[in-house]
């Protein structure tokens, strides 16, 4: 923890396309850079390198006032750009975001502390992860007032609406990133692809959601990006904390000693994704169906009207009932909305309301000079 | 720790299962299916009604609303795709309907539930001639205004019990420097029926239920002093100026849903608001029914008289021939056929057996109870009349009317639709 510059300079010979040298603090607030020195160590853990990896996560008197300067440094400037990216609608910026966020470290700690069975680890990591929550949920807020007008809350940016509506999906994908980041901490050969992990379980980008959403008004949508955001906090937590265990990141003797407490801990965090599963699950058939009567009611719409075409679709189910507004250019004589309606009722289980709006085939052109 | 990865790939498992199951219903028995105004809420509503008859008959009752229905059952009748039922708002679509050979007239059980059910002036506008052809399912009360009762108290208006106590308040009203009247009426393809509801009630008001009816079935022309006076009264209101809110520019300009909303600002922009029981959906959302706005009946001329109500209301005509059509059309005829509707809110029984406890919402009850105890009731005359003079030439001549008050003009270019 002592060469920082070095770390970088072997992680950019080691040929990683997502480095650069912009990236010195990066190299600190992740286990990367200790991880790419072990290219040139021997296979078998020692003590001292398993100190070293740890060092990278745990953090001793005089070493906290450095790191949580860095640590909200980083998570103020990643909230601000992923804010901004989420605000513009921009994938690439979102993805810049989530390079340079520091948030796994202290998430990456929790695992290695419960599976080291150390309980003050698991608060005091708990505690940075939690002051990193709130501020990044501020950092948002704030930009959502910077550029008050941009957005409201009922014209969100795709960006942010992606975020907002979580299911299984996202749970397996923070499970399975949770497992690459548990493994790339304890297999430290691999270091090159933790970005991918970074943006596999993206954290600041449904943080940033929560600030923008809030501020806005929206709040379902904000409770949305929350569940998100608890659903990689969890998934990683404990999914990283499994590979560690498997991989043999833990010594024998220490697992021995800490065995109530690693226990403790898994149940916690089993629990807690049994939890967080229930609303995603609920979120998922919702999806899935919302998704099934979206396909039938455009393949409706040409038996319906063989000249109509599809401008635009807003579908929301809720108890058997299916809200469905749609666009609808036609070249024809507009036909009557309760003939689809009709239709998408015999094709589905929904009872329907339906509301067409029909737009004009007209061209018309001008110019001046 | 590989339990812990089993657990989390079982949650997944079962979730996606769940995700994928969504089950689609086959059912055989006989169908009746049924076409109407009634959309969203309402739908349901009027679904939950019919419930009784499905579960007692096993008859299956589909339901298809539409915000378009007398355009849109006139295509289905044309194209050959047309419903068993249909709940139609205008008596003089289904007397047109009537006399193309296509309602079927209601079988024995349906008159016997009819004669017990309704009072005589209903069953006279369910019957086209000599015999009964449609069911009066849902009814509105139109002769009603629209006050907000805290202010009245305030400054000590009362509720007039005379067209000359209303008049009076005007004035009172416009002295304390107010404008009395909200009135709009922009309607889009419908422009024009607030004012024809207006002269409607002053005509019924004036000249009583047979001239009424005379008017209605052509016997009295518009050119009638009787006519032309309901006219001059409804025209002193709302083309005095001062006495409606925005004048003749926002009469004509906004829509009528909205016509009442300065009611409800501080000060208020206008006191009183002649509209039917279903602008209750269009009061501004926190206005509380019978707190923030109240309702009395428009006034009879005489002070004393029982002051007369235009009504309006949905007719349910069959036009197959069926036994399960007929004892669907004679379960509407039952009052337990809006029992379900008036619970949750939203229905007036045109049924005079309807038990009035069954109405969980105040106003309803109010409602159903002033249809009930009133015994002059006449349904919308323009709704009655040949569509070319009821939709047509008398809603352009309303509007032309409140624009210029040349009643010369109006009543030659309504006449018109006659010929």
């Amino acid at each position: 923890m002592t060469d920082h510059s070095d770390d970088v300079a072997t992680g950019q010979q080691e040929g990683s396309e997502n480095r650069s040298p912009g990236d010195v603090a990066h190299g600190v607030l992740t286990p990367v850079g200790s991880l790419i020195r072990r290219i040139r160590a021997p296979e078998d853990w020692t003590e001292e390198e398993r100190q070293e990896a740890l060092g990278e996560l745990f953090f001793e008197g005089s070493e906290w006032i450095p790191y949580l300067k860095r640590f909200f440094t980083l998570i103020a400037l990643s909230t601000s750009i992923a804010a901004f990216g989420l605000i513009a609608d921009s994938t690439a910026v979102v993805i810049g975001a989530m390079l340079i966020a520091p948030l796994m470290t202290p998430m990456l700690a929790i695992s290695a502390a419960v599976v080291y069975g150390r309980l003050d680890r698991i608060v005091v990591s708990g505690i940075v992860v939690l002051l990193g929550t709130v501020a990044a949920v501020l950092v948002g807020a704030l930009v959502a007032t910077v550029t008050a007008g941009t957005l409201t809350s009922t014209d969100l940016s795709g960006q942010i609406l992606s975020r907002t509506s979580p299911s299984l999906l996202d749970l397996g994908i923070a499970v399975t990133a949770g497992m690459a980041a548990g493994y790339v901490l304890a297999h430290r050969k691999v270091g090159a692809s933790l970005p991918g992990v970074a943006i596999a379980v993206a954290l600041v980008p449904p943080l940033a959601t929560i600030g923008v959403t809030l501020r806005l008004g929206a709040t379902s949508e904000a409770q949305g990006a929350m569940l998100l955001y608890l659903t990689n906090l969890v998934a990683i937590v404990l999914s990283a904390g499994v590979v560690m265990v498997v991989s043999g990141f833990v010594p024998r003797h220490i697992r021995a000693i800490a065995k109530g407490h690693l226990t403790a801990g898994f149940v916690v965090s089993i629990v807690a994704l049994v939890v967080i599963s229930v609303p995603l699950a609920f979120h998922t058939v919702e999806q899935v169906r919302n998704e099934q009567l979206e396909r039938l009611v455009v393949g409706s719409v040409p038996q319906w009207d063989e000249s109509a075409s599809v401008r635009s679709i807003n579908v929301s189910t809720d108890a058997g009932r299916a809200e469905i507004q749609l666009g609808v250019a036609t070249t024809g004589d507009p036909k009557p909305a309760w003939e689809l309606a009709e239709l998408i009722a015999s094709g589905s289980s929904f009872d329907v309301d339906l509301t067409i709006r029909y737009q004009s085939e007209l061209v018309d052109a001008a110019s001046t000079r | 720790m590989i339990r812990a990865l089993g657990l989390v790939a079982a949650v997944v498992a079962v979730a996606l299962v769940v995700a994928a199951c969504s089950a689609t219903e086959a059912e055989d028995g006989p169908v009746v299916t049924v076409f109407g105004p009634y959309r969203g809420t309402d739908a349901a509503r009027f679904a939950a009604s019919i419930a009784p008859f499905e579960a007692r008959t096993g008859i299956d009752v589909r339901y298809v609303g539409t915000g378009s229905l007398a355009a849109d059952l006139v295509d289905r009748i044309a194209e050959g795709n047309t419903p068993d039922v249909a709940m139609v708002p205008q008596p003089s679509l289904v007397g047109d309907l009537v006399a193309m050979g296509q309602v079927i007239p209601l079988g024995p059980e349906g008159v016997a539930a009819v004669r017990a059910n309704y009072a005589p002036s209903a069953i006279d506008l369910m019957t086209f001639g000599e015999k009964l052809h449609g069911v009066l399912y849902r009814a509105n009360v139109k002769s009603l205004v629209w006050y907000p009762p805290a202010v009245f108290e305030e400054r000590g208006y009362e509720v007039p019990e005379s067209w000359d106590d209303l008049i009076t308040l005007t004035e009172r009203m416009e002295q304390d420097g107010l404008q009395p009247w909200c009135f709009t009426l922009a309607s889009f393809a419908a422009t024009g029926w607030v004012g024809t509801d207006w002269v409607e009630d002053v005509m019924l008001r004036l000249n009583g239920p047979d001239d009424y009816q005379a008017w209605v079935d052509g016997d009295i022309s518009f050119d009638d002093p009787k006519v032309r006076r309901s006219f001059e009264l409804f025209g002193d209101i709302v083309r005095t100026p001062g006495r409606v809110n925005g004048g003749i520019r926002r009469a004509l300009g906004v829509l009528w849903n909205d016509a009442a909303t300065p009611m409800f600002a501080d000060p208020p922009g206008c006191l009183l608001h002649r509209q039917a029981s279903f602008y209750r959906s269009s009061l501004p959302a926190g206005v509380v029914l019978g707190e923030d706005v109240d309702v009395f009946v428009l006034p009879p001329f005489q002070t004393g008289e029982a002051p007369p109500l235009l009504v309006g209301g949905d007719l349910a005509v069959g036009f197959d021939d069926r036994t399960d059509v007929q004892a669907f059309l004679a379960y509407l005829a039952t009052p337990q056929s809006g029992e379900a509707w008036a619970r949750a809110g939203g229905y007036t029984s045109p049924h005079t057996t309807f038990d009035p406890d069954l109405y969980t919402d105040m106003f309803d009850r109010r409602i159903g109870e002033m249809l009930v105890s009133t015994a002059a009731v006449a349904f919308d005359a323009s709704d009655q009349m040949p569509s070319a003079v009821g939709t047509g030439t008398f809603w352009k001549g309303i509007v032309y009317y409140v624009q210029t008050g040349d009643l010369d003009g109006t009543v030659l270019m309504i006449e018109e639709g006659f010929e």
